[in-house]
Protein backbone atom coordinates (compact mmCIF):
# COMPACT_ATOMS: atom_id res chain seq x y z
CA UNK A 1 0.00 0.00 0.00
CA UNK A 2 1.28 3.63 -0.90
CA UNK A 3 0.58 5.68 1.96
CA UNK A 4 0.85 9.09 0.26
CA UNK A 5 -1.77 8.11 -1.89
CA UNK A 6 -4.41 5.74 -0.60
CA UNK A 7 -6.69 7.39 2.09
CA UNK A 8 -6.70 5.48 5.29
CA UNK A 9 -10.40 3.69 5.84
CA UNK A 10 -12.98 5.73 7.20
CA UNK A 11 -12.09 8.79 5.85
CA UNK A 12 -12.93 10.82 3.42
CA UNK A 13 -12.45 14.26 1.27
CA UNK A 14 -15.08 16.79 0.34
CA UNK A 15 -14.68 18.96 -2.93
CA UNK A 16 -16.92 21.39 -4.61
CA UNK A 17 -20.65 20.84 -4.70
CA UNK A 18 -20.01 18.49 -1.70
CA UNK A 19 -18.31 20.81 0.95
CA UNK A 20 -21.28 23.87 -0.81
CA UNK A 21 -23.79 21.35 0.75
CA UNK A 22 -21.85 20.39 3.95
CA UNK A 23 -21.66 24.37 4.84
CA UNK A 24 -25.39 25.02 4.08
CA UNK A 25 -26.54 21.83 5.98
CA UNK A 26 -24.66 23.16 8.92
CA UNK A 27 -25.62 26.59 8.28
CA UNK A 28 -29.20 26.31 8.37
CA UNK A 29 -28.72 24.01 11.92
CA UNK A 30 -26.48 26.64 13.37
CA UNK A 31 -29.13 29.44 12.27
CA UNK A 32 -31.65 27.15 14.15
CA UNK A 33 -29.47 26.47 16.98
CA UNK A 34 -28.91 30.66 17.68
CA UNK A 35 -32.77 31.18 16.72
CA UNK A 36 -33.71 29.31 19.79
CA UNK A 37 -30.68 30.95 21.91
CA UNK A 38 -27.69 28.58 22.21
CA UNK A 39 -23.92 30.04 21.50
CA UNK A 40 -21.88 28.08 19.65
CA UNK A 41 -18.77 26.71 21.63
CA UNK A 42 -15.61 24.98 19.40
CA UNK A 43 -14.40 22.28 21.66
CA UNK A 44 -10.91 21.05 21.13
CA UNK A 45 -10.02 18.35 19.08
CA UNK A 46 -8.92 16.15 21.77
CA UNK A 47 -9.17 15.64 25.77
CA UNK A 48 -7.76 13.25 28.14
CA UNK A 49 -8.97 9.48 27.24
CA UNK A 50 -10.99 9.44 30.69
CA UNK A 51 -13.70 12.07 29.42
CA UNK A 52 -14.83 10.33 26.64
CA UNK A 53 -14.56 6.86 28.82
CA UNK A 54 -16.87 8.26 31.82
CA UNK A 55 -19.66 9.37 28.78
CA UNK A 56 -19.56 6.81 26.50
CA UNK A 57 -18.79 3.75 28.69
CA UNK A 58 -17.40 0.73 28.38
CA UNK A 59 -18.31 -1.28 25.34
CA UNK A 60 -17.82 2.08 23.16
CA UNK A 61 -14.30 2.53 24.76
CA UNK A 62 -12.83 0.09 21.64
CA UNK A 63 -13.83 2.60 19.61
CA UNK A 64 -11.84 5.77 20.47
CA UNK A 65 -8.56 6.93 18.52
CA UNK A 66 -6.19 7.20 21.49
CA UNK A 67 -2.69 8.36 21.58
CA UNK A 68 0.38 9.04 24.39
CA UNK A 69 1.74 12.40 25.13
CA UNK A 70 4.45 13.31 26.05
CA UNK A 71 3.95 12.79 29.50
CA UNK A 72 2.70 9.47 29.16
CA UNK A 73 -0.68 10.51 29.43
CA UNK A 74 -3.38 8.85 27.35
CA UNK A 75 -5.01 11.13 24.85
CA UNK A 76 -8.09 10.61 23.09
CA UNK A 77 -9.89 12.14 19.11
CA UNK A 78 -13.00 13.09 20.44
CA UNK A 79 -15.54 10.12 19.29
CA UNK A 80 -18.37 12.78 20.67
CA UNK A 81 -19.53 16.01 21.72
CA UNK A 82 -20.99 15.76 24.49
CA UNK A 83 -19.00 14.44 27.09
CA UNK A 84 -16.34 16.99 25.42
CA UNK A 85 -19.42 20.26 25.94
CA UNK A 86 -20.06 18.76 29.57
CA UNK A 87 -16.77 18.89 30.70
CA UNK A 88 -16.19 22.60 29.18
CA UNK A 89 -18.99 23.78 30.45
CA UNK A 90 -18.02 22.46 33.78
CA UNK A 91 -15.14 23.75 34.24
CA UNK A 92 -15.61 27.55 32.12
CA UNK A 93 -19.31 28.08 32.41
CA UNK A 94 -19.36 26.55 35.94
CA UNK A 95 -20.58 30.40 37.82
CA UNK A 96 -23.21 31.00 34.49
CA UNK A 97 -26.58 31.29 35.58
CA UNK A 98 -28.59 28.77 34.48
CA UNK A 99 -29.70 27.31 31.75
CA UNK A 100 -26.79 27.58 29.98
CA UNK A 101 -27.45 26.95 26.17
CA UNK A 102 -24.43 25.64 23.98
CA UNK A 103 -24.28 24.62 20.04
CA UNK A 104 -21.30 22.61 18.25
CA UNK A 105 -20.54 21.62 15.02
CA UNK A 106 -17.46 19.77 14.06
CA UNK A 107 -15.84 16.04 13.09
CA UNK A 108 -15.66 13.45 15.48
CA UNK A 109 -13.71 9.61 15.00
CA UNK A 110 -14.93 6.31 15.92
CA UNK A 111 -13.13 3.06 14.99
CA UNK A 112 -15.68 1.42 13.52
CA UNK A 113 -17.68 0.09 10.44
CA UNK A 114 -18.85 3.01 8.40
CA UNK A 115 -22.36 2.40 7.81
CA UNK A 116 -25.50 4.67 6.26
CA UNK A 117 -22.91 7.10 4.71
CA UNK A 118 -21.07 7.72 8.02
CA UNK A 119 -17.72 6.73 8.05
CA UNK A 120 -14.85 6.48 10.58
CA UNK A 121 -14.60 10.37 10.64
CA UNK A 122 -17.99 11.95 10.43
CA UNK A 123 -19.26 15.64 11.06
CA UNK A 124 -22.23 16.19 13.89
CA UNK A 125 -23.97 19.36 14.52
CA UNK A 126 -25.93 19.67 17.61
CA UNK A 127 -26.21 21.04 20.91
CA UNK A 128 -26.53 20.83 24.95
CA UNK A 129 -28.84 22.14 27.32
CA UNK A 130 -27.60 22.65 30.89
CA UNK A 131 -29.90 22.78 34.26
CA UNK A 132 -33.73 24.77 34.15
CA UNK A 133 -36.66 22.42 34.78
CA UNK A 134 -35.88 19.31 32.93
CA UNK A 135 -39.47 18.51 30.93
CA UNK A 136 -39.31 21.93 29.32
CA UNK A 137 -36.12 21.65 28.60
CA UNK A 138 -36.94 18.10 27.06
CA UNK A 139 -39.95 19.67 25.14
CA UNK A 140 -37.47 22.28 23.94
CA UNK A 141 -34.54 20.29 22.48
CA UNK A 142 -37.34 17.94 20.20
CA UNK A 143 -38.54 21.37 18.97
CA UNK A 144 -35.49 22.54 17.73
CA UNK A 145 -34.71 19.06 16.56
CA UNK A 146 -38.20 19.07 14.74
CA UNK A 147 -37.42 22.13 13.28
CA UNK A 148 -34.23 21.61 11.97
CA UNK A 149 -35.18 18.82 9.94
CA UNK A 150 -38.31 21.05 8.71
CA UNK A 151 -35.40 23.58 7.88
CA UNK A 152 -33.58 21.29 5.82
CA UNK A 153 -36.62 20.90 3.64
CA UNK A 154 -37.48 17.32 5.50
CA UNK A 155 -41.23 17.59 6.21
CA UNK A 156 -41.86 14.08 6.82
CA UNK A 157 -39.20 12.55 9.78
CA UNK A 158 -40.23 10.28 12.80
CA UNK A 159 -39.04 10.88 16.18
CA UNK A 160 -38.71 7.74 18.38
CA UNK A 161 -38.70 8.84 21.80
CA UNK A 162 -38.05 6.17 24.83
CA UNK A 163 -37.47 6.74 28.41
CA UNK A 164 -34.46 4.97 29.78
CA UNK A 165 -36.47 5.04 32.97
CA UNK A 166 -39.57 3.11 32.07
CA UNK A 167 -36.93 0.13 31.86
CA UNK A 168 -34.78 1.16 35.21
CA UNK A 169 -37.72 1.12 37.11
CA UNK A 170 -38.89 -2.46 35.70
CA UNK A 171 -35.83 -4.31 36.93
CA UNK A 172 -35.40 -2.58 40.00
CA UNK A 173 -36.95 -6.05 41.35
CA UNK A 174 -33.95 -8.07 39.75
CA UNK A 175 -30.65 -9.08 41.20
CA UNK A 176 -28.31 -7.47 39.09
CA UNK A 177 -26.13 -10.70 38.69
CA UNK A 178 -24.68 -12.44 35.93
CA UNK A 179 -24.81 -9.39 33.61
CA UNK A 180 -29.12 -10.85 33.80
CA UNK A 181 -29.92 -7.30 32.87
CA UNK A 182 -27.95 -6.97 30.57
CA UNK A 183 -29.04 -9.36 28.44
CA UNK A 184 -32.28 -8.31 28.98
CA UNK A 185 -31.80 -4.88 27.49
CA UNK A 186 -30.08 -6.79 24.12
CA UNK A 187 -32.88 -8.52 23.88
CA UNK A 188 -35.35 -5.57 24.13
CA UNK A 189 -32.70 -3.40 21.86
CA UNK A 190 -33.89 -6.13 18.72
CA UNK A 191 -37.56 -6.64 20.17
CA UNK A 192 -36.26 -10.41 20.04
CA UNK A 193 -39.79 -11.79 21.33
CA UNK A 194 -38.63 -15.45 20.84
CA UNK A 195 -34.97 -14.73 22.89
CA UNK A 196 -36.90 -12.72 25.54
CA UNK A 197 -39.51 -15.28 26.29
CA UNK A 198 -37.14 -17.93 26.55
CA UNK A 199 -34.54 -15.70 29.10
CA UNK A 200 -37.70 -14.85 30.87
CA UNK A 201 -38.78 -18.78 31.00
CA UNK A 202 -35.44 -19.75 33.05
CA UNK A 203 -35.98 -17.09 35.94
CA UNK A 204 -37.51 -17.00 39.03
CA UNK A 205 -39.52 -13.44 38.60
CA UNK A 206 -43.09 -12.61 39.99
CA UNK A 207 -45.33 -12.24 37.29
CA UNK A 208 -46.31 -9.47 36.79
CA UNK A 209 -42.63 -8.19 35.73
CA UNK A 210 -42.50 -11.37 33.94
CA UNK A 211 -45.99 -10.11 31.78
CA UNK A 212 -44.36 -6.53 32.18
CA UNK A 213 -41.14 -7.46 30.89
CA UNK A 214 -42.45 -9.40 27.71
CA UNK A 215 -45.24 -6.49 27.23
CA UNK A 216 -42.03 -3.96 26.24
CA UNK A 217 -40.99 -5.23 22.86
CA UNK A 218 -45.06 -4.01 22.09
CA UNK A 219 -45.09 -0.63 24.14
CA UNK A 220 -44.42 1.41 20.31
CA UNK A 221 -47.03 3.61 18.79
CA UNK A 222 -49.24 6.96 20.16
CA UNK A 223 -49.70 8.56 23.24
CA UNK A 224 -51.76 5.40 23.96
CA UNK A 225 -48.73 3.55 24.86
CA UNK A 226 -48.14 5.66 27.66
CA UNK A 227 -51.34 4.57 29.12
CA UNK A 228 -50.74 0.66 28.27
CA UNK A 229 -47.29 1.12 30.07
CA UNK A 230 -49.40 2.45 33.13
CA UNK A 231 -51.10 -1.05 33.76
CA UNK A 232 -48.04 -2.78 33.68
CA UNK A 233 -45.97 -1.18 36.11
CA UNK A 234 -46.38 -0.27 39.92
CA UNK A 235 -42.54 0.80 40.05
CA UNK A 236 -42.26 4.72 41.37
CA UNK A 237 -39.73 5.11 39.05
CA UNK A 238 -41.46 3.68 35.60
CA UNK A 239 -44.00 5.78 36.91
CA UNK A 240 -42.38 8.72 36.89
CA UNK A 241 -41.06 8.27 33.81
CA UNK A 242 -44.29 7.49 32.06
CA UNK A 243 -45.58 10.83 33.59
CA UNK A 244 -42.79 12.93 32.25
CA UNK A 245 -43.11 11.47 28.62
CA UNK A 246 -47.74 11.92 28.99
CA UNK A 247 -45.46 15.64 29.59
CA UNK A 248 -43.70 16.14 26.48
CA UNK A 249 -46.25 14.24 24.56
CA UNK A 250 -49.07 16.52 25.53
CA UNK A 251 -47.02 19.68 24.75
CA UNK A 252 -46.05 18.69 21.58
CA UNK A 253 -49.47 17.15 20.59
CA UNK A 254 -51.06 20.85 21.57
CA UNK A 255 -48.70 22.06 18.94
CA UNK A 256 -49.71 20.01 16.42
CA UNK A 257 -46.74 18.07 15.59
CA UNK A 258 -47.61 15.17 17.64
CA UNK A 259 -47.66 13.08 14.05
CA UNK A 260 -43.86 13.19 14.55
CA UNK A 261 -43.65 11.63 17.19
CA UNK A 262 -43.63 7.60 18.33
CA UNK A 263 -43.09 6.79 21.97
CA UNK A 264 -41.08 3.29 22.35
CA UNK A 265 -40.79 2.02 25.55
CA UNK A 266 -38.07 -0.18 24.40
CA UNK A 267 -36.24 2.24 23.28
CA UNK A 268 -33.16 1.75 25.56
CA UNK A 269 -30.35 2.13 22.98
CA UNK A 270 -27.35 4.55 23.93
CA UNK A 271 -24.68 5.56 25.46
CA UNK A 272 -24.18 4.58 29.27
CA UNK A 273 -24.80 7.78 30.21
CA UNK A 274 -28.58 8.41 29.69
CA UNK A 275 -30.45 8.74 32.42
CA UNK A 276 -34.12 9.89 31.32
CA UNK A 277 -35.48 10.23 27.60
CA UNK A 278 -33.91 9.52 24.88
CA UNK A 279 -34.54 9.62 21.04
CA UNK A 280 -34.04 9.04 17.33
CA UNK A 281 -34.71 10.97 14.82
CA UNK A 282 -35.92 8.97 10.86
CA UNK A 283 -36.53 10.58 8.00
CA UNK A 284 -38.46 7.62 4.30
CA UNK A 285 -35.71 6.51 2.27
CA UNK A 286 -32.89 5.93 4.65
CA UNK A 287 -32.64 2.72 7.54
CA UNK A 288 -30.55 4.86 9.66
CA UNK A 289 -31.62 7.86 12.23
CA UNK A 290 -29.97 11.03 11.33
CA UNK A 291 -30.33 12.86 14.94
CA UNK A 292 -30.18 11.24 18.39
CA UNK A 293 -30.41 12.75 22.01
CA UNK A 294 -31.38 12.52 25.00
CA UNK A 295 -31.04 13.26 28.74
CA UNK A 296 -27.87 12.20 30.70
CA UNK A 297 -28.40 14.40 34.15
CA UNK A 298 -25.74 12.47 35.81
CA UNK A 299 -22.39 13.45 33.57
CA UNK A 300 -21.73 16.94 34.15
CA UNK A 301 -21.64 15.97 37.80
CA UNK A 302 -18.16 13.83 36.92
CA UNK A 303 -16.80 16.38 35.59
CA UNK A 304 -17.82 18.66 39.05
CA UNK A 305 -20.63 20.25 38.19
CA UNK A 306 -24.17 18.84 38.97
CA UNK A 307 -26.58 20.15 36.51
CA UNK A 308 -29.08 18.31 34.53
CA UNK A 309 -28.48 18.21 31.03
CA UNK A 310 -29.70 17.04 27.76
CA UNK A 311 -29.19 17.70 23.87
CA UNK A 312 -28.74 15.96 20.60
CA UNK A 313 -27.05 15.93 17.01
CA UNK A 314 -27.76 15.39 14.10
CA UNK A 315 -25.32 13.42 11.72
CA UNK A 316 -24.44 15.80 8.82
CA UNK A 317 -23.56 12.65 6.62
CA UNK A 318 -26.48 11.50 6.75
CA UNK A 319 -28.85 14.31 6.09
CA UNK A 320 -26.91 15.09 3.04
CA UNK A 321 -27.71 11.24 2.12
CA UNK A 322 -31.43 12.18 2.57
CA UNK A 323 -31.27 15.95 0.53
CA UNK A 324 -29.38 14.32 -2.49
CA UNK A 325 -26.69 15.40 -4.58
CA UNK A 326 -28.81 18.62 -5.95
CA UNK A 327 -26.95 21.41 -5.96
CA UNK A 328 -26.77 22.81 -2.38
CA UNK A 329 -29.63 25.52 -0.98
CA UNK A 330 -28.39 28.52 -1.44
CA UNK A 331 -25.62 27.56 -3.40
CA UNK A 332 -24.18 29.99 -5.64
CA UNK A 333 -22.01 27.83 -8.36
CA UNK A 334 -23.91 28.92 -11.07
CA UNK A 335 -23.27 32.41 -10.64
CA UNK A 336 -21.46 33.77 -13.29
CA UNK A 337 -17.86 34.67 -12.59
CA UNK A 338 -16.09 36.81 -15.26
CA UNK A 339 -12.67 35.28 -16.21
CA UNK A 340 -9.87 38.32 -16.46
CA UNK A 341 -6.50 39.22 -17.88
CA UNK A 342 -5.34 42.17 -15.79
CA UNK A 343 -5.39 42.64 -11.85
CA UNK A 344 -6.81 46.32 -12.18
CA UNK A 345 -10.17 44.69 -13.58
CA UNK A 346 -10.23 41.84 -10.71
CA UNK A 347 -9.83 44.31 -8.12
CA UNK A 348 -12.43 46.96 -9.50
CA UNK A 349 -14.56 43.82 -9.87
CA UNK A 350 -13.68 42.54 -6.86
CA UNK A 351 -14.70 45.92 -4.87
CA UNK A 352 -18.02 45.56 -6.78
CA UNK A 353 -18.52 42.39 -4.99
CA UNK A 354 -18.18 40.36 -8.48
CA UNK A 355 -17.20 37.08 -8.84
CA UNK A 356 -13.74 37.05 -10.85
CA UNK A 357 -11.49 34.39 -12.27
CA UNK A 358 -7.95 35.10 -13.33
CA UNK A 359 -6.86 34.14 -16.91
CA UNK A 360 -3.33 33.21 -17.56
CA UNK B 1 -45.45 -0.14 0.49
CA UNK B 2 -42.66 -2.08 2.04
CA UNK B 3 -39.73 -4.50 0.41
CA UNK B 4 -39.05 -8.04 1.69
CA UNK B 5 -35.73 -9.70 1.18
CA UNK B 6 -35.64 -13.47 0.27
CA UNK B 7 -33.49 -15.34 1.02
CA UNK B 8 -32.64 -17.82 -2.28
CA UNK B 9 -31.96 -21.78 -1.20
CA UNK B 10 -33.23 -23.99 1.11
CA UNK B 11 -35.40 -20.92 2.77
CA UNK B 12 -37.14 -19.97 -0.14
CA UNK B 13 -39.99 -22.14 -0.42
CA UNK B 14 -41.04 -21.86 3.35
CA UNK B 15 -40.55 -18.49 3.33
CA UNK B 16 -42.83 -17.94 0.45
CA UNK B 17 -45.27 -20.33 2.00
CA UNK B 18 -45.09 -18.14 4.94
CA UNK B 19 -46.10 -15.12 3.01
CA UNK B 20 -49.07 -16.99 0.90
CA UNK B 21 -50.30 -17.81 4.22
CA UNK B 22 -50.30 -13.83 5.65
CA UNK B 23 -52.36 -12.87 2.18
CA UNK B 24 -49.36 -11.40 0.35
CA UNK B 25 -49.12 -13.59 -3.43
CA UNK B 26 -46.90 -13.92 -6.33
CA UNK B 27 -48.59 -13.92 -9.73
CA UNK B 28 -44.80 -15.08 -11.17
CA UNK B 29 -43.38 -18.25 -9.80
CA UNK B 30 -40.63 -16.71 -7.77
CA UNK B 31 -38.81 -20.22 -7.41
CA UNK B 32 -38.43 -20.99 -11.26
CA UNK B 33 -37.46 -17.18 -12.60
CA UNK B 34 -34.64 -15.58 -12.95
CA UNK B 35 -35.67 -12.16 -12.11
CA UNK B 36 -34.56 -10.54 -8.60
CA UNK B 37 -37.58 -8.21 -8.00
CA UNK B 38 -41.18 -9.71 -7.98
CA UNK B 39 -44.02 -7.76 -7.36
CA UNK B 40 -47.08 -8.71 -5.02
CA UNK B 41 -50.41 -9.62 -6.33
CA UNK B 42 -52.31 -6.55 -4.41
CA UNK B 43 -49.23 -4.41 -4.82
CA UNK B 44 -48.47 -3.40 -1.25
CA UNK B 45 -45.27 -5.29 -0.98
CA UNK B 46 -41.88 -6.11 -3.74
CA UNK B 47 -40.01 -8.83 -2.53
CA UNK B 48 -36.40 -8.89 -3.67
CA UNK B 49 -34.17 -12.25 -3.70
CA UNK B 50 -30.77 -12.46 -2.26
CA UNK B 51 -27.76 -14.24 -1.14
CA UNK B 52 -29.05 -15.55 2.65
CA UNK B 53 -25.87 -14.46 3.67
CA UNK B 54 -26.41 -10.75 2.52
CA UNK B 55 -30.25 -10.70 3.75
CA UNK B 56 -29.42 -9.04 7.01
CA UNK B 57 -27.11 -6.12 5.05
CA UNK B 58 -29.90 -4.96 2.52
CA UNK B 59 -32.16 -4.82 5.72
CA UNK B 60 -29.71 -3.35 8.15
CA UNK B 61 -29.19 -0.31 5.55
CA UNK B 62 -33.14 -0.14 4.75
CA UNK B 63 -32.79 -1.44 0.67
CA UNK B 64 -35.38 -3.70 2.13
CA UNK B 65 -37.50 -3.13 5.12
CA UNK B 66 -38.01 -6.49 6.31
CA UNK B 67 -35.96 -9.93 5.53
CA UNK B 68 -36.53 -13.54 6.59
CA UNK B 69 -32.91 -15.02 7.35
CA UNK B 70 -31.97 -17.92 9.74
CA UNK B 71 -30.00 -16.65 13.09
CA UNK B 72 -26.91 -18.05 12.00
CA UNK B 73 -26.50 -15.33 9.36
CA UNK B 74 -27.65 -12.76 11.54
CA UNK B 75 -25.47 -13.58 14.24
CA UNK B 76 -22.62 -13.54 11.50
CA UNK B 77 -23.35 -10.34 9.92
CA UNK B 78 -23.54 -8.76 13.40
CA UNK B 79 -26.59 -6.51 11.53
CA UNK B 80 -28.28 -3.44 13.91
CA UNK B 81 -31.94 -4.61 12.92
CA UNK B 82 -34.52 -5.40 15.10
CA UNK B 83 -35.72 -9.44 14.96
CA UNK B 84 -39.14 -9.17 16.34
CA UNK B 85 -40.01 -13.02 15.22
CA UNK B 86 -38.95 -16.69 15.31
CA UNK B 87 -40.64 -18.07 11.99
CA UNK B 88 -40.40 -21.47 13.05
CA UNK B 89 -39.05 -23.07 10.36
CA UNK B 90 -35.07 -23.45 9.16
CA UNK B 91 -34.36 -25.36 12.71
CA UNK B 92 -30.76 -26.31 13.34
CA UNK B 93 -27.92 -25.95 15.16
CA UNK B 94 -24.37 -24.73 14.74
CA UNK B 95 -22.15 -26.82 15.89
CA UNK B 96 -18.06 -27.78 16.69
CA UNK B 97 -17.15 -30.73 15.17
CA UNK B 98 -14.32 -33.21 14.97
CA UNK B 99 -13.39 -36.49 13.47
CA UNK B 100 -14.50 -39.53 15.05
CA UNK B 101 -11.61 -40.76 17.57
CA UNK B 102 -9.80 -37.72 17.64
CA UNK B 103 -8.73 -36.65 21.23
CA UNK B 104 -8.26 -33.62 21.79
CA UNK B 105 -9.50 -31.80 24.63
CA UNK B 106 -9.85 -28.18 25.19
CA UNK B 107 -7.08 -27.83 27.62
CA UNK B 108 -4.61 -28.42 24.82
CA UNK B 109 -2.16 -25.42 24.69
CA UNK B 110 -1.98 -25.85 21.11
CA UNK B 111 -3.62 -23.81 18.42
CA UNK B 112 -6.79 -25.22 17.00
CA UNK B 113 -7.57 -25.22 13.13
CA UNK B 114 -11.10 -24.67 12.57
CA UNK B 115 -12.38 -24.56 9.43
CA UNK B 116 -15.75 -22.30 8.92
CA UNK B 117 -17.93 -20.19 7.03
CA UNK B 118 -18.87 -18.46 10.08
CA UNK B 119 -15.61 -16.93 11.38
CA UNK B 120 -17.05 -14.37 13.59
CA UNK B 121 -18.87 -17.00 15.31
CA UNK B 122 -15.98 -19.05 15.39
CA UNK B 123 -14.08 -17.04 16.87
CA UNK B 124 -16.13 -15.43 19.75
CA UNK B 125 -16.52 -18.92 20.96
CA UNK B 126 -13.31 -19.89 21.03
CA UNK B 127 -12.36 -17.08 22.36
CA UNK B 128 -14.42 -16.93 25.13
CA UNK B 129 -13.29 -20.41 26.05
CA UNK B 130 -9.54 -18.79 26.18
CA UNK B 131 -8.48 -21.52 23.03
CA UNK B 132 -6.38 -20.22 20.60
CA UNK B 133 -6.96 -20.91 17.17
CA UNK B 134 -6.36 -20.93 13.35
CA UNK B 135 -9.55 -19.83 11.62
CA UNK B 136 -9.70 -21.28 8.03
CA UNK B 137 -12.72 -19.42 6.33
CA UNK B 138 -14.02 -21.68 3.63
CA UNK B 139 -17.26 -21.00 2.23
CA UNK B 140 -18.73 -24.78 1.47
CA UNK B 141 -18.48 -28.76 2.14
CA UNK B 142 -16.77 -27.47 5.69
CA UNK B 143 -16.51 -31.04 6.25
CA UNK B 144 -14.04 -31.86 3.84
CA UNK B 145 -11.57 -30.24 5.98
CA UNK B 146 -10.62 -31.93 8.49
CA UNK B 147 -10.84 -35.65 6.48
CA UNK B 148 -7.95 -33.84 4.39
CA UNK B 149 -5.92 -32.69 7.12
CA UNK B 150 -6.24 -28.90 6.35
CA UNK B 151 -8.36 -28.49 9.95
CA UNK B 152 -8.52 -30.16 12.93
CA UNK B 153 -12.42 -28.48 13.95
CA UNK B 154 -15.11 -27.08 12.08
CA UNK B 155 -17.59 -25.20 13.05
CA UNK B 156 -20.99 -25.75 11.16
CA UNK B 157 -24.82 -25.74 10.86
CA UNK B 158 -26.13 -28.57 11.38
CA UNK B 159 -30.12 -30.31 11.08
CA UNK B 160 -29.87 -33.46 11.17
CA UNK B 161 -26.18 -34.36 11.46
CA UNK B 162 -26.37 -37.22 8.41
CA UNK B 163 -23.79 -35.16 6.85
CA UNK B 164 -21.27 -35.18 9.56
CA UNK B 165 -21.63 -39.07 10.42
CA UNK B 166 -21.44 -39.92 6.67
CA UNK B 167 -18.35 -37.98 6.89
CA UNK B 168 -17.11 -39.83 9.62
CA UNK B 169 -17.05 -36.93 12.16
CA UNK B 170 -19.08 -35.91 15.22
CA UNK B 171 -20.20 -33.26 17.04
CA UNK B 172 -18.18 -31.84 19.94
CA UNK B 173 -20.13 -28.90 21.30
CA UNK B 174 -23.33 -26.90 20.29
CA UNK B 175 -22.54 -22.89 20.28
CA UNK B 176 -26.22 -21.93 19.72
CA UNK B 177 -29.52 -22.67 18.39
CA UNK B 178 -30.69 -21.12 14.77
CA UNK B 179 -34.16 -20.83 12.77
CA UNK B 180 -35.53 -18.47 10.22
CA UNK B 181 -36.05 -14.84 12.02
CA UNK B 182 -37.68 -12.19 10.66
CA UNK B 183 -35.41 -9.15 10.27
CA UNK B 184 -37.10 -5.33 10.28
CA UNK B 185 -35.13 -2.15 9.77
CA UNK B 186 -35.04 -0.12 12.63
CA UNK B 187 -36.18 3.13 10.62
CA UNK B 188 -38.94 1.67 8.34
CA UNK B 189 -40.22 0.31 12.31
CA UNK B 190 -40.71 3.89 12.46
CA UNK B 191 -41.23 5.22 8.79
CA UNK B 192 -43.32 2.74 8.00
CA UNK B 193 -45.10 1.27 11.20
CA UNK B 194 -48.49 0.60 10.65
CA UNK B 195 -47.74 -1.35 7.42
CA UNK B 196 -44.92 -3.50 9.60
CA UNK B 197 -47.06 -3.80 12.89
CA UNK B 198 -49.60 -5.64 10.50
CA UNK B 199 -47.21 -7.63 8.47
CA UNK B 200 -45.68 -8.68 12.11
CA UNK B 201 -49.00 -9.56 13.62
CA UNK B 202 -50.01 -11.61 10.54
CA UNK B 203 -47.20 -13.21 10.48
CA UNK B 204 -46.81 -14.18 14.15
CA UNK B 205 -50.52 -15.77 13.71
CA UNK B 206 -49.82 -17.63 10.56
CA UNK B 207 -46.26 -18.70 11.05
Amino acid sequence: MNSLTQIPPGTQILIGEAVRRRRAVERTLLSVFQGWSYEEIIPPMLDYLDVFVKGMGQELEDRIYRFVDREGKILALRPEFTSLVAKSAATRLAGASLPVRLSYSGEVLRFETPKGGQQREFAQTGIEHYGGDSARADVEVLLICMEGLSKLGIPNFQINLGSVGFFGGLVEAIEPSDGLIDRLRSLLNVKDQHGLDQLLGALDLDPSTRNALREVPHLAGSREVIARGRHLVNSRRSIEALDHLESIYSIIDELGLARHLTVDLGEIRGFDYYSGILFRAYVPGLGFEVASGGRYDGLPAQFGHDVPAVGFSYSLERLEQVLGSGPAPGSDARQESCDQTSFEDAVRLRRAGKRVRICS
Amino acid sequence: MFVVALAKGRFLAPSLDLLARAGILFEEELRESRRLIFQSCDGTCRVILVKPIDVPTYVEYGAADVGIAGRDVLLESRADVLQPLDLGFGQCRIVVAARDGESRVDTDPTIVRVATKYPRIALSYFNSRGTPVELISLSGSIELAPLVGLADRIVDLVETGQTLRDNGMRVVDVITESSARLLVNRASYQTKREDLVRLIETLEVVR
